[in-house]
């Protein structure tokens, strides 16, 4: 079921109302959400709900066990590579077989592996992350194991979130789930501004960008310098205005029924170093592989070059963690190479240090936002082939720039680009919900009139439901 | 509580209001003039003018009668008589669009007192002419009357272009899209169409229709591939035609059994409840007068379903027999051209001058005898 179908639409509506109507029987309300995520998750391929319980009991059971055991460890250990198989093998292993395949190939060996025939499952990746990062905190003791299998199954499957994050740990979602889950009435309105953000951002922004990009990426080699420029300044914002748009919508629903979910998206794009961007794009995967790969890895403590060593696999891992290409590799390659760059070089000129001034700021977000355009490039091309032919149209001569390439570059650049800068310091989705109430009505009205009038007729999917 | 309800309530009443407006006309002076929609919006300012004091008949019909009949000579023979015929006829009308702006010059131009509608017996292949359909209605559309699309082009939820028989908003979204793109083009076409089109230009004279199809060697469906070694607009326009019909050439739709049945297919009862519906809002002095215009032969042949001919007058029989329309057929007028009619069209539907001219010969006396 996706965010952007009337089905849900309907189907969030009755969740909302049954949610009020339980509000005073706790455990009839939570047995409700859970019923109504597996629906949820059910309604793409109910399969794979196995899957999801499997993983469920598991972790469930091992961080049960995790207090009493003699060997803790190997009980983590279970986890890891219970989770991380499943991941493997759905995720990974037609991939390890195109490669086994490629680089026999290449040696001349005739030894070759079918492909396996499967479908990867919807969000498998985040709630493999979330199901973790619960037995890893019980492990350390930051948590204590849940005895009732209810809370945390849904903890697990919770329908805001599963399928494309924000990825909430465990610890964060039980310990709303325990809270005061009521709501005033600034908590409505905050919600209802982010979801009708987030819808707008996903239909009216994300969509009809990816009118601008999606041609230009499936065929580079037919188009010009302008075009392929235009294209990935195009998909930067698509992917932003799609995937923080389905965060905003995620947490806005969370929210009214009653539980908060950590910030996703910080305008990513204002940030003046990659170091910034990630602690303001997809901040729950930050967190999450800082405190469970980067930090366990030894992090900053054993040395710059140990330092460097650590972020690069991180951002490498990280890239692949989006999904089974060697492009995703590359992409967290660049991403962890120029981390390293940053760290390694940080400090020794005024502009590049922790005050730079605003003129210096501005100038390092700028180049901070041509880097990650130019990963993107790998994110989004279907292979690297696609990516390379990018590269090669915006390494020849300009061709000319007429008036609509021109109107179009201005948009997305300078005014999606200046926007992030304002809105890093204006917050305005807080201020549209906070007092008095016209900005409010004035936000909803413009976002559902802008879908109306603005949203492309073919609904696009989005881009991290693939992950 | 109530002001926490009114904010909640505050956006969707705005859309609401919005909505409304839209139905009222608020984005008509900005419609694309040459859109389906803009041409509808035009006609529409020509005929709510102040300049035009009186129209006592009308035209109503598709590209094919706005090409095909000399409007110049119907209005000046309604004029030798002391009255004003204009020609509302417009591309892409259909029974929907009938309908409504028969309805519409009920209440707007109750004067009218007679008139033509002239379609052909394509028009009776489906109930509908397709959404963009609704762009033509809109305009003329009553506020609150879902009844005069539904039945034409039903809502379909998957189906984002049927929203405009619900709401006037997502009628007018694809202009406003356009709009949006490129607003200083826009205005600059609405200034040209304001200097350079007037009332006359379109209630009374003809339009441009240069050309023949047997010049251009297009005389049947095999010979569009001829249209690929040619490069001119008018080529690339029958090109697209040819794509069309070829398509439609596959799909025969045989209407002799289902007549002959006591229980039509859906598709067929829909179709004639669709054209009885919308001739039955034509209420007036004079009883209308449905041409049936000329089709190249070809079509008859290869395109069109098998018995659509006597499947177009079945549906429209009773209505004549209730004295409610009168029929002048001209389907085959040109068939008995030794070149199959292609000489007197400048491409698959529409008639050039001569065409026109040679039909007109023949309808206008038999339109002044109908006139009382």
């Amino acid at each position: 079921m996706l965010f952007n179908s009337v089905h849900f639409v309907v189907f969030f509506l009755v969740v909302l109302s049954l949610n009020q109507a339980l509000r005073r029987w706790p455990t009839a309300q939570k047995l409700m959400l859970l019923a109504a995520s597996y629906y949820f998750y059910g309604q793409w391929e109910w399969h794979y709900l196995l899957l999801i319980w499997f993983s469920t009991i598991t972790d469930y059971l091992i961080a049960l066990r995790l207090p009493r055991s003699a060997r803790p460890r190997r009980l983590v250990v279970l986890s890891v590579v219970v989770n991380l198989g499943f991941l493997a093998i759905f995720k990974y292993a037609n991939w390890m077989i195109d490669t086994f395949n490629m680089s026999a190939d290449a040696i001349g060996s005739a030894w070759h592996i079918t492909p396996i025939d499967l479908l990867l499952p919807v969000g498998i990746s985040f709630y493999t992350f979330q199901s973790l990062s619960y037995t890893i905190d019980v492990y350390r003791g930051v948590l204590p194991p849940r005895k009732n299998l209810f809370d945390y199954s849904l903890a697990v499957a919770f329908f805001p979130q599963i399928e494309a994050g924000p990825i909430v740990r465990a610890r964060e979602f039980l310990s709303e789930l325990d809270g005061d889950r009521s709501l005033d009435f600034g908590d409505v309105r905050y919600a209802l501004v982010l979801i009708a953000l987030g819808y707008a951002k996903k239909l009216v922004f994300a969509d009809n960008l990816a009118q601008f990009a999606d041609p230009v990426f499936d065929s580079p080699a037919l188009f010009g310098f302008w075009d392929c420029l235009l294209a990935i300044y195009a998909f930067a914002f698509q992917i932003y205005c799609d995937f923080s748009g389905y965060t905003d919508i995620a947490i806005g629903c969370a929210l009214l029924l009653g539980i908060r979910f950590p910030r996703n998206f910080d305008y990513p794009y204002a940030s003046a170093s990659l170091q910034e961007f990630w602690r303001r794009w997809h901040m729950t995967l930050s967190r999450w592989l800082r405190d469970y790969l980067y930090i366990p890895l030894g992090g900053n403590r054993k040395g710059p070059a140990h330092t460097y060593f650590n972020l690069v696999l991180t951002m490498l891992l990280g890239g692949l963690w989006h999904g089974a290409s060697w492009n995703f590799v590359i992409w967290g390659g660049i991403h962890g190479g120029w981390l390293a760059i940053e760290r390694a070089t940080f400090g020794r000129f005024r502009w590049w240090g922790d005050d730079p001034g605003l003129a210096a700021r501005f100038v390092r977000a700028i180049l901070t936002f041509h880097v990650v355009c130019a990963a993107w490039v790998f994110f989004r091309a279907p292979d690297f082939a696609h990516a390379a032919s990018m590269f090669r149209a915006l390494s020849k001569p300009a061709d000319a720039l007429d008036a609509s390439r021109l109107g179009a570059l201005l948009f997305t650049v300078c005014g999606m680009f200046l926007l992030q800068q304002v809105g890093l310091r204006l917050h305005y989705k807080e201020r549209l919900a906070g007092r008095g109430g016209i900005g409010f009505v004035l936000c909803i009205a413009i976002a559902i009139l802008a879908m109306i009038l603005f949203a492309p007729a073919k609904t696009v999917p989005f881009i991290y439901f693939q992950f | 509580m109530l002001r926490k309800l009114l904010l909640l309530a505050a956006p969707l009443l705005i859309v609401l209001a919005l909505e409304t407006l839209f139905r009222a006309g608020l984005w008509e002076p900005l419609a694309r003039p040459d859109s389906h929609a803009g041409t509808s919006v035009r006609l529409k300012r020509m005929l709510t003018s102040a300049d035009l004091t009186r129209v006592d008949y009308v035209t109503l019909g598709s590209s094919r009668p706005l090409y095909g009949l000399d409007h110049a000579r119907i209005a000046a023979s309604a004029h030798g008589r002391g009255f004003v015929h204009a020609n509302l006829s417009m591309p892409g009308t259909h029974w929907m669009t009938i309908g409504a702006l028969g309805r519409w010059l009920a209440s707007h131009r109750p004067e009218v007192r007679g008139g033509i509608v002239a379609l052909s017996i394509q028009d009776f292949s489906w109930p509908g002419n397709g959404s963009y359909e609704l762009g033509i209605v809109q305009p003329f559309r009553a506020f609150f009357a879902v009844s005069d699309t539904m039945p034409y082009v039903p809502f379909d939820g998957s189906r984002i272009d049927t929203y405009g028989s619900r709401s006037a908003l997502f009628e007018w979204r694809e202009d406003v899209r356009d709009f949006a793109r490129n607003p200083g083009k826009r205005l600059g076409t609405l200034r040209w169409y304001q200097r350079n089109r007037s009332s006359a230009q379109q209630l009374f004279a003809n339009p441009e229709s240069e050309g023949d199809m047997c010049a251009i060697g297009v005389t049947a469906l095999s010979a569009c591939d001829r249209t690929n070694d040619m490069d001119d607009g008018k080529s690339r326009q029958l090109a697209g035609q040819c794509e069309l019909l070829r398509r439609e050439a596959t799909n025969r739709f045989d209407f002799r059994p289902a007549m002959a049945s006591a229980s039509p297919p859906e598709r067929m009862a829909r179709i004639r409840s669709g054209v009885e519906r919308a001739l039955r809002m034509l209420e007036w002095q004079e009883t209308p007068v449905v041409v049936l215009m000329p089709v190249p032969a070809l079509w008859k042949r290869d395109v069109l379903g098998r018995g659509q001919h006597e499947w177009a007058r079945a549906v429209l029989q009773p209505l004549v027999d209730e004295g409610r329309i009168r029929v002048i057929d001209g389907t085959d007028f040109f068939s008995a051209d030794s070149d199959g009619g292609c000489s007197a069209f400048f491409d698959f539907y529409h008639q050039n001058a001569s065409g026109r001219e040679r039909f007109t010969d023949w309808l206008l006396p038999q339109l002044e005898t109908s006139r009382q």
